[in-house]
């Protein structure tokens, strides 16, 4: 598609392949198993909330046992760790800290990302009427569902849930460490959830590629969907890696081959293969949680400043050149593995060379917002946190990236406390600014804003002190996943630091509560939200009610301009508004319909 | 029988090498400012400390270049300022962005890539240097849940015979000589980590790492293990001695008399030595037949211990 006026051959096109579907009327096709891409939205919002809060309440207890190491948890440590009197024990500890970072990463954030957001807004931004594969959407969600079901499972089996770390390395992950069925039901769940992620990839790839709105070239599709693209060939790409792990893994652990496994238990497996393997998933994986927030970034502070997005291309190359360079870049992840020097010296030059896109965003973001006119509402709060912890965590990155830092940094505090801002908090406070600002389309009815900025405060207030806490332990020097650090003598000094660092945590998620309140008040008693109540030119906003009708748009919209038109003169002269819509005919301007109306 | 012996010897040892040392160490100092990184006592930690602190300068002068950009902007350019109309996509803006990307690039990344490229091929991980050093110590170290076992190859230099000195969480070395470590693992990876070193290196079952250091100071220090191993994790945690030469001579002498009548050839799971690795050896080469039957044997007893810990 060009810049061309449409012809009525396109829009019938359009309108051909885009059929409306008839809203269905019983009750399990309509709640259950919907084909609708908004609602499955919705299904996955709320199955991500609810694993935030899981992996939040796990990161609370982490944080307990850092404070007050071996002390019984206050009010629930009693019922659910009774063998100790209700403190936290070793191997307990070790689930807790395992669990929290792969749910969060695969059950939270992905799902809220993704799923909600990936779903809500890419047909609706590029003028599409559903997903190209809505049955199958729909099998997505339910296939993610399964995975939920399984983590929850693994919980209740004996010796608990997986232990092994996040990044499951074996041979601890195989049976020589972690003997239980709880890691076995986990590594099962992360393969299922790599299929959903998949089913909603291949979805998501299509519908953007095949179900544009006549006029939508692609360098007029909001910010948000070429973020959600390409995190979608990520995932399509780079999921299937991980999943082969997984399986032999789980062949290691139940049908006695040896991929993995060596040592003292006998065994000609190779245990750096899999670390390969996870990484060569798990560095894109960090891009994929974060691709969509840029996106969401670069459309927030133009829809908020009021001004077109900066070298708008220029950001689009940038986030085509991270996700291509996201796959050559994870052995910094194993320098310390015994990995070969040479390889060691690629990975670190490839990695540092990442900062120029990221250089670029950066740039592109501020230069947005100078000189514009900016709105501090709810989801521009939350996009400038956003870029403030990115910012911390980019910078914090490329000590890793590098070699001989990393022979220190390697798998301390320091490392937990990069990726927590970059992948968690970026994520975090992302994703709470996108669902700020498509609440009133989602629910119809708008946020309490004076809730908001509680909520914001205290997110950004939080991350910020817990993380940067964190880097400092790490900076000393402190390990990662230490039941209890102070064994060592060269962290005895970090104890006020470590417990000053939960004091934080805990109000981080005490904070939490006012999005709660807010979120359940304002869909039963928000005030009724506009058609467009940001007054941004989008397509979900300018053709759409709040919420839309089933099949979104009655009339397949066509698209004029690009999504960022904030201030034009010429658009002011003529409407008197300093936005204008997408797809709206501006006096004088041609338009595809005029040619049909004259044929 | 067996087992009282080697109580005997060990308690033996202890004593003996503390009379002939005449050293008796407080335990490691502790550090007194969060602000910093711990103490360096090793002499090329100046060169990560010197890469760290310098790109401290360069992140903090970004971030607050930042800050202050994104604040100003919310102050002057609020919603009383009429905003420009500009894509920011003219040939001069768009050569702004990049120029200032390609400084920032070669400036801060430069100057990481080039420094560290130097350090790695010149020091960390140039271990063929240190291999020809003649004044250079040769240790193999077994990790395993959860302590770290430490191999010297006592005076007929060879590893795995009988007259080798072996110590669990305890190892010495000497002030100022170049140390070089062969790592491996009995069960799963672990990663030996010395903070005050600025070092660190996994050791993994079924390869022999390589690591090397140099302790410019005497005195004690910890060392710990930096990948998740199992339930005691955060116990694997060692001891790590800088005597003055003549003193670590004197221990190791020591050691290696008490070591010899101590030998026992069928206890495969002390025997878990391998030949040393030269530096053209494969990394990935195994240790030979000894290792991976003694690591057998051992490696059933830590299982064992295994399932009693949990
Ligand atoms: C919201 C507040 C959060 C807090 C207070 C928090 C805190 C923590 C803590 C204390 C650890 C333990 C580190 C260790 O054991 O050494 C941890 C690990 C981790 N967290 Fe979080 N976290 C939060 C959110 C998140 C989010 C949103 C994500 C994901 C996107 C995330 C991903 C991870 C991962 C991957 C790990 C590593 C687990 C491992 O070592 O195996 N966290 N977090
Ligand atoms: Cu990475
Ligand atoms: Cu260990």
């Amino acid at each position: 598609m060009s810049d061309r006026v449409m012809t009525k051959a396109d829009i019938e096109a359009a309108e051909h392949l885009q059929h409306a579907h008839v809203e269905p009327k019983d009750f399990i096709s309509r709640y259950i198993f919907s084909i609708d891409h908004k609602y499955i939205g919705k299904q996955f919002l709320w199955a991500g909330l609810l694993f935030l809060l899981f992996g939040g309440l796990l990161a609370m207890l982490i944080r307990w046992q850092w404070a007050f190491p071996a002390q019984p948890v206050p009010v629930v440590g009693k019922s659910l760790f009774p063998q100790s009197g209700g403190a936290i024990t070793p191997p307990a500890y070790n689930t807790l800290f395992t669990m929290h970072g792969l749910i969060m990463v695969f059950f939270a954030i992905t799902p809220l990302m993704i799923g909600a957001f990936g779903n809500y807004t890419i047909p609706l931004l590029i003028g599409a009427r559903d997903m190209a594969f809505p049955k199958l959407n729909m099998y997505s969600f339910w296939t993610f569902a399964l995975s939920q079901c399984l983590v929850i499972a693994s919980f209740f089996v004996e010796l608990g849930s997986a232990a092994a770390g996040w990044t499951t390395y074996p041979p601890l992950s195989t049976n020589v460490g972690t003997p239980g069925n709880g890691q076995s039901l986990v590594v099962l769940a992360l393969f299922v959830t790599g299929v959903a992620s998949i089913m909603g990839a291949v979805n998501y790839i299509t519908t953007v590629i095949r179900f544009r709105a006549p006029g939508m070239t692609w360098f007029r599709m909001p910010a948000t969907v070429w973020g959600l693209w390409l995190t979608s060939i990520l995932n399509l790409l780079f999921v299937p890696v991980l999943g082969s792990a997984g399986i032999l893994l789980l062949f290691d652990r139940h049908f006695g081959t040896q991929f993995f496994v060596t040592g003292a238990a006998g065994g000609i497996g190779d245990p750096i293969l899999f670390q390969h393997l996870f990484w060569i998933f798990g560095h894109p994986e960090v891009y994929i949680l974060i691709l969509p927030v840029w996106g969401f970034l670069i459309d927030f502070m133009s829809f908020f400043a009021r001004k077109p997005a900066y070298w708008y291309k220029g950001s689009v190359y940038a986030m085509i050149a991270v996700s291509v360079l996201s796959a050559v870049v994870y052995g910094h992840h194993m320098f310390v593995s015994g990995m070969s020097p040479l390889l060691g010296q690629a990975f670190m030059l490839l990695t540092l060379v990442i900062s120029v896109p990221a250089e670029i965003l950066f740039l592109n973001w501020l230069h947005t917002m100078w000189k514009g006119s900016i709105r501090l509402t709810v989801p521009m709060l939350f996009a400038l946190g956003t870029v403030f912890v990115f910012g911390l965590g980019g910078l914090t990155g490329i000590y890793l990236g590098t070699i001989s830092t990393d022979l220190y940094l390697h798998d301390t505090m320091w490392v937990v406390g990069h990726f927590h801002l970059t992948m968690a908090s970026a994520a975090f406070l992302g994703s709470f600014g996108a669902l700020y600002f498509w609440f009133p389309k989602m629910y119809g009815r708008m946020t309490n804003e004076t809730l908001g900025k509680v909520h914001f405060w205290f997110s950004v207030i939080g991350v910020t002190a817990v993380f940067c806490g964190q880097l400092l332990a790490g900076y000393n020097g402190q390990q990662r996943r230490l039941y209890d650090p102070f064994q060592y003598t060269y962290i005895q000094h970090l104890r006020d630091l470590n417990k000053y660092t939960s004091y934080f945590a805990f109000a981080l998620g005490l904070g939490q509560l006012s999005f709660v309140v807010n979120f359940f008040y304002s869909i039963f008693a928000g005030k009724k939200a506009d058609k467009n109540p940001w007054d941004v030119g989008t397509l979900e906003w300018t053709e759409c009610e709040s919420p839309p009708v089933y099949h979104n748009f009655d009339k397949v919209p066509i698209v004029l301009r690009g999504p960022h038109e904030y201030n034009n003169p010429d658009v002011l002269a003529k409407t008197g508004r300093d936005w204008v819509g997408q797809s709206e005919q501006l006096p004088g301007e041609e338009h595809g319909l005029d040619a049909i109306a004259a044929e | 029988m067996k087992s009282l012996h080697r109580l005997l010897t060990a308690v033996g040892t202890a004593s003996a090498v503390l009379a002939t040392a005449g050293f008796a160490f407080a335990d490691p100092i502790p550090e007194t400012t969060i602000w910093g990184l711990p103490r360096d006592a090793s002499a090329e930690g100046h060169r990560v400390d010197w890469l760290i602190k310098t790109t401290n300068g360069f992140v903090i002068l970004l971030f607050v270049v930042m800050c202050v950009w994104m604040a100003l902007a919310v102050v002057k350019h609020n919603k009383d300022h009429k905003a420009d109309y500009d894509h920011g996509d003219s040939k001069h803006h768009i050569a702004i962005a990049m120029g200032v990307s390609a400084v920032i690039f070669f400036v801060v990344d430069g100057n990481l890539w080039f420094n560290s490229t130097i350090d790695v091929n010149s020091t960390f991980w140039n271990h063929q240097a240190v291999e020809k050093d003649p004044n250079a110590v040769r240790i193999e170290i077994n990790a395993h849940q959860w302590a770290w076992d430490a191999r010297y190859a006592g005076p007929d230099g060879k590893f795995n015979t009988k007259d080798d000195v072996v110590t669990l969480n305890d190892v010495r070395v000497p002030v100022g000589s170049p140390v070089l470590l062969q790592l491996a693992a009995t069960d799963v990876i672990h990663s030996f980590y010395l903070p005050n070193f600025r070092i660190k290196q996994d050791a993994a079952p079924g390869m022999v790492n390589r690591m090397w250091f140099k302790a410019k100071d005497t005195g004690e220090f910890d060392i710990g293990c930096t990948q998740h191993c199992g339930v005691h994790h955060y116990k694997m945690k060692a001891k790590l001695t800088v005597l003055e030469p003549s003193a670590y001579k004197a221990w190791l002498e020591e050691m290696s008399a008490q070591k010899a009548q101590a030998y026992d050839e069928k206890d495969r799971g002390a025997n878990w030595g391998w030949e040393w690795k030269q530096p053209h050896d494969n990394i990935d080469s195994r240790g030979g037949a000894a290792v991976s039957e003694a690591d057998h044997d051992h490696g059933d007893k830590v299982a064992a211990q295994n399932r009693g810990a949990q």
